[in-house]
């Protein structure tokens, strides 16, 4: 059998709403609680890249608190390598487990070397000195992450990109077998977050860690994780998880239904979201490839319904000759094709003739 | 320590020392020790720093005169400066990373108020002239009565603020209440000023304007143990005050147990700025601006370096404020609370200007 570094058993989690209401003259025995999901089973194993998906408010951070052992379950229990995270003492919570949170850090006058050090804070004696081990764990923490670079600087000094992998540096100095992290590439550019999301794939497979975390980046999540947590897919008010490759969620519908708004339809294609387009003036494409996938992007963004291969009403053809890339609007039946060069200009002259009609 | 054994690696990218300037609490010990014999040498009368030093040594000045000032005056009262800088300044720093609040200081919990409110109590509410006039005979800053009663109200207050911060979790709100309560404290006292006689209402103000020189003896010898305690107390809080500055939050998930930190940080400050209070008076701007010139000079956060370091400042700073409040070489003397503000917020705003880095250190 499969050890696990995590494994949670009927969790439910949520909140004990009841419990300050209940005044001497107003006892209430059981106190009201607002599960937010329940009945999860959820395990986690070495060198596992773990992302948390769900919409805003699906209770995510609640059950990043509760694996964390910061707030209490409802229900069931997580077991941190076979010991329930409740028992524990918070220092050895924190020899199995490391955080790094959305909070932002705001301590200026600390170098990064230093507060990559506090990673240490659980194995060092009561004045917290570092043993020459320490300092060791330390360093590679800080190489691993690439943030050497300015490992004397001051974390006030750093961007956002930064100073987000020397919070993860600090927690691989932590050296706990578990790392969860809280949307580790919020606010982050795109480069920014493809490194930190590499980072932690790479930490899961070399030191074979196992990493959570909770992210909005859905194209990011089905490239990069092994496993998808999915919070509320049924968006019912209280409900199981669905834990599961990402790729047979994307088969499955899940990601489809948990995401799925008015005005938006995820694209199982692509595995990204795109705006719905309904209704809009029809627009024959003829054409092939990337071209015609751009064309048609460009056209429905601008509001067109986009039919292929229709040439009996008005309609866009693209045409490559020389190398040269031509697209040719024809207005209507029996009309004369116009030819522009670039796509641009082909909006522009799509909607001319769309408010000369109206005309 | 060993952490200063650092070995850089790699030629490009040495790695950081842990330790600040060590030589920096050399130099603050030898510009303490030269402060604390000009404190004694100067003074409305003048003397010699050879002669101070052999008095403090023991040897004979043939000078009777002299040393009674030195022996029965100037040396408790620079030792007084000394215990109270320091005490302040570290309850100060203690203060400010528990609440994350740049403008924090042993004042914040209402225990100067709590202080000040027992001292109005003995001093205002005597109940008839002839206990006014007992305690005026007891005179002011050296009687037992007002030290008793000052630590008596920065003890209530601290009940009240432990009361609270059992149940809530939140510093913040920890904070606001410590500043509530606090101005309750004020607001009870100032009612009761307003229905006191002049003279009582006097005797009250001038113990607000804070004094080093009526600590004596045993009074002495009980502040310095009360500050010891609380300063080794406070020394113990370096570690868990270290990853308090991540945010509670991040502490919490690296081990620390945020009750016990918060109480033995709680229970520090009352001791350093409770004693203080007591038998000094309320002495402003030395615990708040402290900290910020420790950080500053030594451009750190480590509690390990910053405690030493704001306790030698803080002893550094009162002596000099003392020194000139004694207007060397006239017969008058200023109320130390007016020089500590006077004197010490331009030098604390010079440093930070010039530095830059509070903002830094807060957000």
């Amino acid at each position: 059998m499969r050890e696990y570094f995590l494994q949670t058993r009927e969790l439910s989690i949520g909140y004990r709403s009841g419990a300050r209401k209940s005044l001497p003259w107003k006892v209430s025995p059981h106190p009201v609680a607002k599960i937010i999901a329940e009945d999860i089973e959820l395990e986690l194993g070495a060198g596992e890249l773990i992302c948390l998906l769900g919409p805003n408010g699906s209770g995510k951070s609640t059950l990043m608190r509760t694996l964390a052992g910061v707030q209490k379950p409802l229900g069931g229990s997580v077991l941190l390598k076979g010991s329930d995270v409740g028992r524990l003492h918070p220092k050895e919570t924190a020899k199995l487990l490391s955080l790094v949170l959305t909070e932002r850090v705001t301590t200026g006058n600390m170098s990064v070397y230093a507060l990559v050090a506090l990673g240490r804070y659980p194995y060092t004696g009561w004045m917290g000195k570092l043993a020459p081990e320490d300092e060791v764990i330390v360093r590679h923490a800080i190489e691993t992450t690439g943030t050497s670079r300015f490992a004397h600087r001051h974390i006030g000094d750093l961007s956002d990109g930064e100073r987000q992998k020397v919070m993860i540096a600090r927690a691989i100095a932590q050296d706990t077998p578990i790392i969860l992290l809280d949307e580790p590439t919020a606010h982050l550019d795109l480069p920014n977050r493809l490194e930190i999301i590499r980072l932690l794939k790479t930490l899961a497979m070399e030191q074979r860690k196992a990493v959570v975390l909770s992210t909005h980046e859905l194209d990011l999540a089905l490239q990069a994780a092994d496993r998808i947590w999915l919070m509320n897919p049924s968006g019912g008010s209280a409900s199981a998880m669905v834990s599961a490759i990402p790729e047979s969620l994307v088969l499955d519908g899940h990601l489809e239904h948990a995401f799925t708004r008015n005005g938006f339809e995820f694209d199982s294609h692509s595995g990204s979201f795109r705006f719905r387009h309904e209704g809009g003036h029809p627009v024959g494409l003829i054409g092939e490839g990337v071209p015609a996938y751009w064309t048609q992007r460009a056209l429905e963004r601008a509001g067109y319904r986009v039919v292929h291969g229709a040439s009996d009403i008005r309609h866009v053809e693209i045409e490559t000759r020389n190398g040269k890339r031509n697209w040719m609007y024809v207005s209507g039946e029996g009309c004369q094709p116009v030819e522009k060069g670039s796509l641009d200009e082909l909006l522009l002259l799509v909607s001319e003739s769309q408010n000369e009609g109206k005309a | 320590m060993a952490i200063a054994s650092s070995q850089p690696n790699s030629p490009a990218h040495p790695w950081p020392s842990l330790v600040p300037k060590t030589g920096m609490i050399v130099t603050l010990l030898f510009v303490l020790l030269l402060l604390f014999m000009l404190d004694i040498a100067l003074g409305s009368v003048h003397i010699p720093l050879k002669s101070v030093v052999a008095i403090l040594f023991g040897n004979e000045t043939g000078q009777v005169a002299w040393e009674k000032i030195v022996m029965t005056i100037r040396l408790p009262k620079a030792l007084t400066a000394v215990i109270a800088g320091s005490a302040l300044s570290v309850s100060g720093l203690q203060m400010q990373t528990l609440f994350r609040n740049p403008l924090a200081g042993p004042s914040v919990l209402g225990i100067s108020a709590g202080a000040s409110l027992g001292v109005a109590v003995v001093m205002l509410a005597s109940g008839g002239a002839a206990n006014a006039f007992a305690i005026r005979q007891l005179g002011l800053g050296g009687s037992w009565l007002i030290v008793l009663a000052a630590t008596a109200g920065a003890m209530a207050v601290l009940l009240v603020v432990l009361g609270v911060a059992v149940r809530i979790r939140d510093n913040v709100v920890l904070l606001i209440v410590g500043i509530m309560v606090g101005n309750i404290t004020v607001s009870i006292i100032s009612i009761w000023q307003y229905f006191s006689a002049p003279e009582e209402i006097q005797d009250y103000l001038i113990w607000t304007f804070g004094s080093l020189g009526g600590v004596f003896g045993s009074q002495l010898a009980v502040l310095a143990g009360v500050v010891t305690v609380g300063l080794l107390i406070s020394f113990s809080t370096s570690k868990p005050l270290n990853v308090l500055l991540l945010g509670e939050n991040y502490a919490r998930s690296l081990g620390m147990g945020t009750f016990s930190t918060r109480m033995f940080v709680i229970l520090a400050t009352s001791l350093l700025a409770g004693s203080v209070t007591g038998f000094c008076g309320p002495i402003g701007f030395i615990g708040i601006a402290v900290p910020h010139l420790a950080r500053s000079i030594l451009n750190t956060s480590d509690h390990r370096f910053l405690m030493p370091s704001s306790a030698l400042m803080g002893a550094i700073l009162m002596l000099a404020c003392d020194i000139i409040a004694q207007m060397p070489g006239t017969q008058t003397t200023l109320p130390i609370n007016a020089v500590t503000a006077l004197i010490g917020s331009p030098v604390v705003i010079w440093v930070i200007v010039r530095q830059k880095n509070l903002r830094a250190s807060f957000s």
